[in-house]
């Protein structure tokens, strides 16, 4: 039984993390109906910037993580109002072949930096000795991690729900002319939504370099690894990320820590998802909790 | 008056083609050689250090004139990790009339070999996957195969463990032919009579946490895992057990795991990426010396990287090692040939490698034993040595050792 009860909360654990990486997708789709290719590099820039802060300039790493939230939501948005802000109106083909060079251009970026081509990780500042209860085991570091994940996600779903910014950023992924009509401002929406977003990829990568340590290729690869989790859920849904991120987390751990070993199978926790994406787009094209617009016309 | 400045015109024509061919024999012979790796993308981690080391290493024969007047180019180049851009740099590297070949990934090293075969070049690649030794005769690996490491550390495990009955032994392996590569021969090995218990064969994915996989190899009676692959799966399966409390405080501790890894899956850059998991108790095997080891070796590759102002981190790196090496071996070559006075051309170094062996055998300083080719062997540094992580350094332990049950599965 304890085997089980770990096996549930690794896989909460992991899907939480998920969610929360999945986040920075959802908030830029659900606004502007774009996909940013660059997000595992956005990812890797908030991890890389907390180390920085807390090790070359000697600020408390949780001060750090707070501050690189705050320059990763300013560098989004610069990102959105540079690149991608004269693109509105253009096919969107055009602004996710901008993401994919923006990823190009990040990556280069972080390859002139010892970042792009060393290991690191964080100092530990949280106690060593895992937390035990009922035979199962997880670190503090995954606490925090969950924590921080439950807490974002919470405050984000309020946000879009109660707040006026939040609703108008709803109102501007219905319809953006509409929007315009009762005096929202689209560009500004789009900035927020992107600023938002580089927020909750630096906390991810805090996150996740807390877990794996601060390899590049590993940081920028969670862009990739949650896709499934975003498709899943439906690309506009904060609720599915989440609910998403959790499926994919126990789906991996139970295949990990059932099927792997047996019948000559390995690495189904890497392959499932996918099937499983495919069974659940077979069913339901836009994703579990994604919106299916009815155009009449 | 007209003939007289026209003999004047020649004579000072003849002085000036004179000087011209004087100064050319003075500045002496070029040799060029190239290195293609990655030093982005995956495995830069590796591949940048690596490819500092050669650099580093060639421009300190050129400064030093360790071959004499004659210079040396090496040309690097990234590719990213991508076959097919390595296949494009070495076509390139072709076309400047290279006379050896530093190669690097396993993968690009297996895709190329029919290549270095048809170019009779010599390669040595940062791979040291005995497959690359199949199949043509140009590819010479620098020091003990992945196999060689693997079955080492598993004839370490059966010879040093505590408990009663077969030790239980879980591989832990990159999902590559890099990977792969010790698989078949530890499995040859335990048929052919090695005292381990081989549980389960692990091919990891890009797993942010490996619980169930460790909770399994618990279930199993695991005591031991072996991992051949790159640091960062390595990383995050430590920093699992220790979230989970199963690394091992002292080797072979029952009821927890002492994990033990091959070169590219361990180091100084695992502790940098693994912080506290790896910095204690972590076993890891590699023919390179580490600076740890005091001797002429460590004091000449510090002094290499101040004299080229790289950083502590970078000359205390495996890797910054591996680069070095690669590079000392093909002047040696060089030099070899020079010396017995021959023209420097690919089929000259070949012949020049394959007779370094016996007395001719190549002692680098920066291995922990010496560099022997032959037509029959075709691996450089035949033993190994065995590292132990204390407060986040590698320090040695026992004397170097050459796998026992490789070559008899071997014979």
């Amino acid at each position: 039984m304890s085997y089980f009860l770990q096996l549930v909360v690794s896989g909460v654990v992991v899907g939480s993390i998920y969610a929360l990486s999945a986040l920075g997708f959802v908030l830029i789709y659900k606004s502007s109906r774009v996909l940013n290719i660059a997000h595992g590099q956005i990812i890797a820039t908030g991890a890389f910037i907390t180390y920085a802060l807390t090790v070359f300039a000697g600020i408390p790493i949780v001060l750090a993580f707070l501050l690189s939230m705050v320059i990763t939501f300013c560098l989004a948005m610069s990102v959105e109002r540079i690149f991608l802000r004269r693109l509105i109106g253009e096919p969107i083909i055009s602004v996710i072949m901008v993401t994919i060079g923006l990823m190009s251009i990040i990556d280069g970026l972080i390859y002139l930096t010892p970042f792009g081509s060393e290991n690191f990780s964080f100092p530990e500042f949280l106690p060593k000795t895992p937390i035990a209860f009922w035979g199962v085991s997880m670190s503090w570091t995954q606490m925090v991690g969950v924590v921080i994940t439950f807490t974002m996600i919470g405050g984000f779903t309020w946000f879009f729900k109660k707040s006026t910014v939040g609703i108008s950023m709803r109102a501007v992924s219905d319809d953006q002319f509409a929007s315009m009509s009762v005096g929202i401002s689209v560009p500004k929406v789009f900035g927020l939504a992107w600023a938002t977003a580089g927020l909750t990829a630096a906390a991810a990568g805090g996150i996740i370099g807390n877990i794996t340590g601060l390899n590049f290729d590993v940081l920028h690869s969670f862009g990739i690894i949650v896709f499934p989790v975003v498709i899943v859920g439906g690309l506009d849904s904060i609720l599915g990320a989440i609910v998403a991120g959790i499926i994919m987390g126990l789906i991996q751990q139970f295949a990990s820590g059932y099927l792997d070993g047996k019948w000559g199978l390995f690495g189904t926790a890497d392959v499932l998802p996918y099937i499983i994406l495919l069974i659940i787009l077979l069913f339901k094209p836009h994703g579990l909790f994604g919106i299916h617009e009815i155009e009449r016309v | 008056m007209k003939n007289k400045q026209v003999t004047v015109m020649r004579i000072a024509l003849s002085f000036l083609l004179v000087a011209g061919f004087a100064v050319q024999a003075v500045a002496g012979e070029t040799y060029k050689m190239g290195l293609s790796l990655a030093i982005t993308g995956p495995t830069s981690d590796v591949g940048s250090p690596y490819a500092k080391g050669a650099e580093d290493y060639v421009k300190y024969v050129n400064d030093e004139k360790l071959l004499g007047d004659d210079k040396l180019v090496c040309f690097i180049r990234d590719d990213g990790y991508k076959t097919e851009i390595t296949k494009r740099n070495f076509e390139d590297f072709l076309d400047e009339e290279i006379v050896f070949y530093l190669n690097y990934s396993t993968g690009s090293t297996m895709a190329l070999r029919q290549d270095f075969q048809e170019e009779q070049i010599p390669v040595l690649p940062a791979s040291f996957h005995a497959g690359n030794l199949e199949g043509n005769d140009y590819i010479f690996l620098p020091i003990a195969s992945y196999s060689s490491q693997a079955v080492g550390l598993a004839e370490y495990v059966a010879a040093n463990h505590k408990g009663s009955g077969k030790p239980k032994v879980a591989l832990f392996l990159h999902p590559s032919a890099f990977g792969r590569a010790p698989r078949d021969d530890v499995k040859k090995s335990v048929a052919a009579g090695l005292g381990i218990d081989l549980v389960e064969i692990v091919e990891h994915g890009k797993d942010l946490d490996n619980t169930a996989m460790l909770k399994r190899f618990q279930s199993k009676g695991v005591q031991y895992v072996i991992s051949q692959t790159v640091q960062p799966p390595v990383a995050t399966m430590l920093k699992g057990a220790q979230s989970l409390d199963m690394i091992a405080k002292t080797y072979g501790e029952a009821g927890k795991i002492t994990f033990l890894g091959c070169h590219y899956g361990g180091g100084p850059a695992l502790v940098s990426l693994a912080g506290s998991a790896a910095d204690e108790n972590y076993y890891w095997t590699t023919s390179y010396k580490m600076m740890t080891a005091k001797g002429p070796g460590r004091d000449a590759q510090f002094a290499l990287a101040k004299r080229y102002g790289r950083d502590d981190k970078l000359a205390k790196d495996a890797n910054y090692t591996n680069g070095i090496m690669v590079a000392q071996v093909a002047v040696e070559t060089i030099r070899r040939a020079k010396a017995k006075g021959k023209k420097i051309t690919r089929a000259v170094l070949y012949e020049e490698l394959l007779a370094m062996n016996g007395f001719n055998a190549y002692n680098t300083l920066t291995t922990v034993g010496p560099v022997t080719f032959s037509k029959t062997d075709r691996e450089g540094v035949d033993t190994l040595q065995l590292y132990v992580s204390k407060g986040g350094l590698f320090y040695e332990v026992g004397a170097p050792f050459e796998s026992e049950y490789v070559k008899k599965i071997k014979q």
